[in-house]
């Protein structure tokens, strides 16, 4: 099972290293949050526990591990405001510069 | 331990406070300069006098230190102490910055109108009078670093304080921004004493971790280890090379001729009295843990000697009378070094004198240049000539300190010129140099004493120029140097004044490291020196007797040996770097990821010690079915994020995306982990929202031919992007691997969070309590920053992206095709998806309030239901549109909505501190206020607040995004032509600052009710 979650990380990896790379801005864009997504779900494989029951103080059991919890919930967070102002960029370029086109977005003296 | 240590530093900071208020505000604007001159002369003239009242504890031989632990794990310490040495600097420094900065009020002060020689307005101060408070801000901050480089009791402690008379240096010079030369000499001057700082620094580290101490006290007392180590000559090296470059030694004083363009006081200050001289302090403070070996003899005096001859010699060629200054500086400074090089007791008698001889008449005769270039409007000894009967004053005060420069008797200058004889001619120096030693001192003896001859000759003498209109100083002006002059003077004709030949004895034993006896004679018989000393002054005057024909000689003999051209050449090559470096960068952001990725993965695989297990890591157990639906999501998962690369509308591959976080929600669940999953699922949904938004904004002509180049890559391009993808995932997957099969089965951590949940913070959600207690700080920066992104979009979008002069009609009208419910533009969305909108935002609203409410023990928090609410509040967006919503949700103001919940998440904290004890401690405040009656599981605890003010801060942050992105742009040309006209009012003055609708709160609402009748009609 591990190592298919390691598989499906470096898979989700690559797939949004590859849209990263391309001309395209808002592939690049889905590319980021691909990423994003990708070492979520790492950190969320390296808790420490496999949990049977959620990380409840009144729960009975194996509990899963709250501190990768915590950590997800915080980069989730902070992922999503830069992935908001990666888009307002985006969007900025493509009115300065009339174009979507990465290659085409240089030398910023426009 | 000595607390009164720190007055004179906490005086200088409080002062360089109000300087800065001064610029920063209104209130420098109704002060006047000459005023502000007064009122912050205060601020040296109480460090002064903190000095003096420690000093009788130092004359009688005490050290005094002060400190306290400032980076304890690295056993660092901020101390100071105060011994005859640092007394001796700190008395200079607060007492010359003393009269520089009242000296700076007048210098600085508007000129008057009756002032006839304004043709040259380079050469004059700026007028304006923030310029003037700015000036003081620099000069109290340089006070500041030079006091805290003096009074430093430790290596670090100095090097700060270092560094920072070299930045604050580089501000004074480049005072007058605008002038080109300012800023090249500015440059320069940091380029080289920045870079002897770096060499400095390292040196000190070195000699603090042979010493096994960063503090000057113990390192003093590890002399003979020091000098024994074999690391000595690099550690030698270094220091001298901060110290030499900072002290403007040949051949890296070039820096300083080039720093005059500073204006006078500042020169008058840095230049003379104070931070050439640090480079020479700081030497003899470490002389008797550093000195006294072969190495430290042969550097210093050789690098000194040539130093003084160089200075004297090009000085006297100068036309320029503070290029005059400059190099006769050079000079002295140059003599300093030498002595210090020497191990003889008279070195450092004539040591400390020099220090105190050459900083009064050197800062006197600074400031007195200051004034002539000021009252006459130029200091060209070409055009200057016979301005003494028009500035009497100024010509008493400029004889004086030129007399002491030239080492006459009775002036103080002569007791220093004729010690550094002694010195030169003393029985301990060695036999190749005990001719070119007194030699030299003599013929720059001579030097200096013409270069004195010329300022008092050729400026105040001399025939009187016609086209100039001197004019005297305000008294103030020439009294300032006065003060310096008459001191000089003052020292030779009193006899022996007690307090200041102990305070010279204590500074010359702190560097001697043995006790020094200092007296203050003039004189004492016939002997070697006072022979020399009269050859020197012939040969001085006869010089000047025939500067006429020497001058130009020496000019044509240029022998300007120094670093220069080299400087130059660095400089070139940096630039030639640049230029290799940007050749390679082509802007394509592309190649410079793929770059980055590369490297990056490289670097993992080179250094990361990655271990990709043979054997698959061992598993847990797990139930058959939750094991298929597992490996069921996780194919969701890839093939979703694969779908989103081959789809071909940007639409679809957006939906894709969001599939596939919504896949990863779902295996959250099952970890099981349902807040993230909670969480993972909203922010999945406003991600496409707002992704679909910006979709929307790019015309469609651009998303064709994105499609074009997206689709119809070259088979290389294509391949060479698969490969690096390939590459990462591949690197990727072994660092996952490596990471899952060696991460211990126990946290070290969790079972302390699991333990204390409950019984510290009440809180039944584990990962809550860890949020929103355990780790409140965190989280506190961290809706900081989402807002700070919400806030960053706005500003993007709305200022930064029109400010090069973007039409309107540049920005992309909508399609509307694109976007058919969009309210009042669009045809009208349904009735039945508009009753929906206004049904969900309530529920959105309660289930926000429930889930801040109970997310301390159920699943969600603040932050989910601030997503939640921007949702429904996304819905009311796209079914209404843009101004309609606006003017609908009247209460909808998301900067207030971030800032009532950022206040609200500090105040309910620090409620809690002054009831809890600490920052965020947990506290029911309904319990203290008695509200029993709040039903089971409620409570207005700290985590309540705070879980409220995050979602506060949440959903004006997201609100912002929405309301940025979402934002027509045919009414942002409107919001746009009212900030116009806005602003036109602004400037007639019918509108003032506080009443405009300056925030987009009102401006936008504007376009709003125009097209409400449209609206209504349609409605009806």
């Amino acid at each position: 099972m591990e190592v298919f979650v390691a598989l499906t990380i470096s898979v989700l990896f690559a797939i949004g290293v590859f849209q990263l790379l391309r001309r395209n801005l808002i592939r690049s864009a889905i590319g980021m949050a691909i990423v994003s997504n990708a070492i979520n779900l790492f950190l969320l494989a390296a808790g420490a526990y496999r949990g049977e029951v959620a990380a409840y103080a009144n729960q009975v059991g194996q509990r899963s591990d709250a501190l990768p919890q915590a950590l997800i919930l915080t980069a989730i967070v902070i992922s999503m405001g830069g992935f908001a102002v990666v888009l307002s960029m985006l969007y900025v370029l493509s009115v300065r510069y009339k174009t979507s086109d990465s290659d085409e977005v240089k030398g910023l003296t426009h | 331990m000595n607390d009164a240590l720190v007055i004179p530093l906490l005086i200088c900071a409080v002062g360089t406070m109000l300087a800065g208020l001064f610029v920063a505000t209104a209130l420098g604007a109704r002060i006047s300069t000459r005023a502000m001159g007064w009122l912050l002369a205060i601020v040296p003239a109480i460090a002064f006098g903190a000095l003096i009242a420690q000093s009788p504890l130092v004359l009688a031989g005490q050290t005094l230190s002060w400190s306290i632990a400032w980076i304890p794990s690295l056993g660092l310490r901020f101390s100071l102490w105060l011994d005859g040495l640092s007394l001796l600097f700190g008395l200079l420094v607060s007492g010359i910055g003393m009269l520089v900065v009242l000296y700076a009020g007048y210098y600085f002060a508007p000129k008057h109108a009756d002032d006839a020689h304004g043709e040259d307005g380079k050469s004059h101060p700026p007028a304006s009078q923030d310029a003037d408070a700015r000036f003081f801000f620099y000069i109290l901050l340089f006070m500041t670093s030079m006091l805290g480089l003096v009074l430093a009791g430790d290596v670090i402690t100095l090097f700060v304080f270092w560094e920072g008379t070299s930045i604050t240096s580089f501000l004074l010079v480049a005072y007058k921004s605008k002038d080109e030369d300012a800023r090249r000499g500015a440059f320069r001057a940091l380029f080289i004493t920045g870079g002897g700082g770096v060499a400095l620094l390292a040196g000190l580290i070195f000699a603090s971790s042979i010493a096994g101490s960063t503090s000057f006290a113990d390192i003093v007392q590890q002399g003979d280890v020091l000098r024994a180590s074999e690391l000595y000559p690099v550690m030698f090296a270094l220091i001298a090379l901060g110290a030499l470059t900072k002290s403007a030694q040949a051949p890296a004083h070039f820096w300083l001729p080039g720093a005059m363009s500073a204006p006078a006081p500042a020169s008058a200050y840095l230049h003379s009295a104070t931070m050439v001289k640090a480079g020479v302090y700081l030497l003899a403070r470490l002389h008797p843990a550093i000195g006294l070996t072969d190495l430290w003899f042969w550097t210093l005096s050789l690098v000194g000697l040539a130093t003084m001859l160089i200075g004297a010699y090009v000085g006297f060629k100068q036309n320029d009378l503070k290029a005059l200054l400059a190099y006769s500086t050079v000079s002295q400074l140059g003599v300093l070094v030498m002595l210090i090089g020497q191990d003889t007791e008279i070195a450092f008698k004539a040591l400390v004198i020099s220090v105190l001889a050459h900083a009064l008449y050197k800062s006197a005769l600074f400031l007195v240049t200051g004034i002539v270039d000021h009252e006459s409007g130029t200091r060209d000894l070409r055009q200057l000539g016979g301005i003494w009967r028009a500035m009497p004053a100024t010509f008493g005060v400029a004889l004086i300190a030129a007399l002491s420069m030239a080492g006459l008797p009775p002036l103080f200058g002569f007791l220093a010129k004729e010690t550094l004889l002694a010195t030169a001619t003393h029985p301990n120096v060695p036999p190749i140099v005990d001719v070119i030693f007194p030699a030299a001192a003599v013929a720059a003896g001579a030097l200096i004493l013409a270069q004195a001859g010329l300022i008092v000759f050729e400026a105040f003498l001399g025939k009187p120029k016609a086209e100039l209109h001197p004019h005297e100083a305000p008294p103030p002006m020439w009294i300032a140097p006065a003060i310096p002059a008459v001191v000089s003077l003052a020292v030779g004709l009193l006899p022996e004044p007690e307090a200041l030949a102990t305070l010279l004895a204590r500074a010359a034993a702190a560097s001697y490291g043995a006790p020094v006896k200092v007296s203050l004679a003039l004189w004492t018989g016939i002997s070697v020196p006072l022979v020399l000393s009269a050859v020197a002054v012939t040969i001085g005057a006869i010089t000047i007797a025939l500067r006429g024909r020497l001058r130009p000689l020496f000019t044509r003999l240029s022998g300007a040996l120094s670093l220069e051209p080299l400087y130059t050449g660095a400089l070139k090559a940096i630039d030639g770097l640049a230029w290799l470096v940007t050749r390679v960068q082509n802007g394509k952001l592309r190649l410079y990821l793929a770059i980055m990725l590369i490297s990056g993965g490289v670097i993992v695989v080179t250094i990361g010690r990655l271990s990709v297990p043979i054997v698959a890591p061992a598993d847990f157990g797990m139930r058959p079915e939750l094991a298929a639906l597992r490996v069921f999501l996780l194919l969701v998962v890839g093939i979703a994020a694969l779908a989103s690369v081959r789809l071909r509308r940007d639409l679809f591959a957006i939906l894709a995306l969001t599939a596939s976080g919504l896949s990863i929600a779902v295996l959250m669940m099952l970890e099981p982990a349902p807040d993230i999953a909670l969480v993972q699922v909203v922010v999945e949904t406003l991600t496409m929202v707002v992704l679909v938004l910006v979709l929307t904004r790019v015309p469609r002509e651009q998303r064709e031919r994105a499609f074009e180049f997206t689709f119809r890559q070259t088979r290389p391009g294509l391949i060479r992007d698969v490969l690096i993808a390939l590459g990462s995932g591949a690197v990727m997957f072994a660092i996952v691997m490596t990471a899952l099969g060696t991460r211990p089965r126990e946290s070290q951590v969790t079972p302390y969070y699991e333990q204390n949940a409950k019984p510290l913070t009440g809180a039944n959600d584990i990962v809550g309590a860890i949020v929103i207690d355990f780790r409140g700080f965190d989280t506190l920066v961290e809706i900081s920053v989402f807002a700070a992104a919400g806030l960053a979009i706005y500003t993007l979008l709305r200022y930064a992206s029109r400010k090069a002069g973007d039409r309107d009609d540049d920005i992309p009208v909508l399609d509307e095709r694109m976007l058919p419910f969009r309210g009042i533009a669009g045809p009208l969305t349904s009735p039945f998806v508009q009753a929906l909108a206004r049904l969900i935002l309530p529920l959105t609203l309660l289930l926000a309030a429930t889930h801040v409410l109970y997310g301390h023990d159920q699943p969600g928090d603040g932050f989910t239901a601030g997503v939640i609410i921007s949702l429904g509040l996304a819905t009311w967006y796209v079914v209404f549109g843009y101004a309609e919503t606006k003017r609908r949700l009247a209460w909808l103001q998301p900067s207030l909505f971030i800032g009532a919940g950022l206040l609200l998440a500090i105040g309910s904290a620090v409620a809690a501190a002054i009831i809890g004890g600490s920052f965020f401690s947990p506290v029911d405040f309904g319990k203290l206020m008695g509200l029993g009656f709040l039903p089971r599981g409620v409570y207005f605890s700290t985590a309540t607040f705070y879980e409220l003010a995050i979602c506060l801060t949440v959903t004006g942050g997201a609100v912002l995004m929405l309301d940025t992105l979402g934002h027509p742009k045919d009414s942002d040309a409107e919001t746009t032509r009212q900030m116009d006209e806005i602003a036109a009012l602004r400037r007639r003055g019918e509108v003032t600052l506080g009443e405009a609708p300056a925030s987009d709160g009102e401006g936008q609402q504007l376009p709003a009710e125009d097209k409400r009748p449209e609206v209504l009609e349609r409605e009806s």
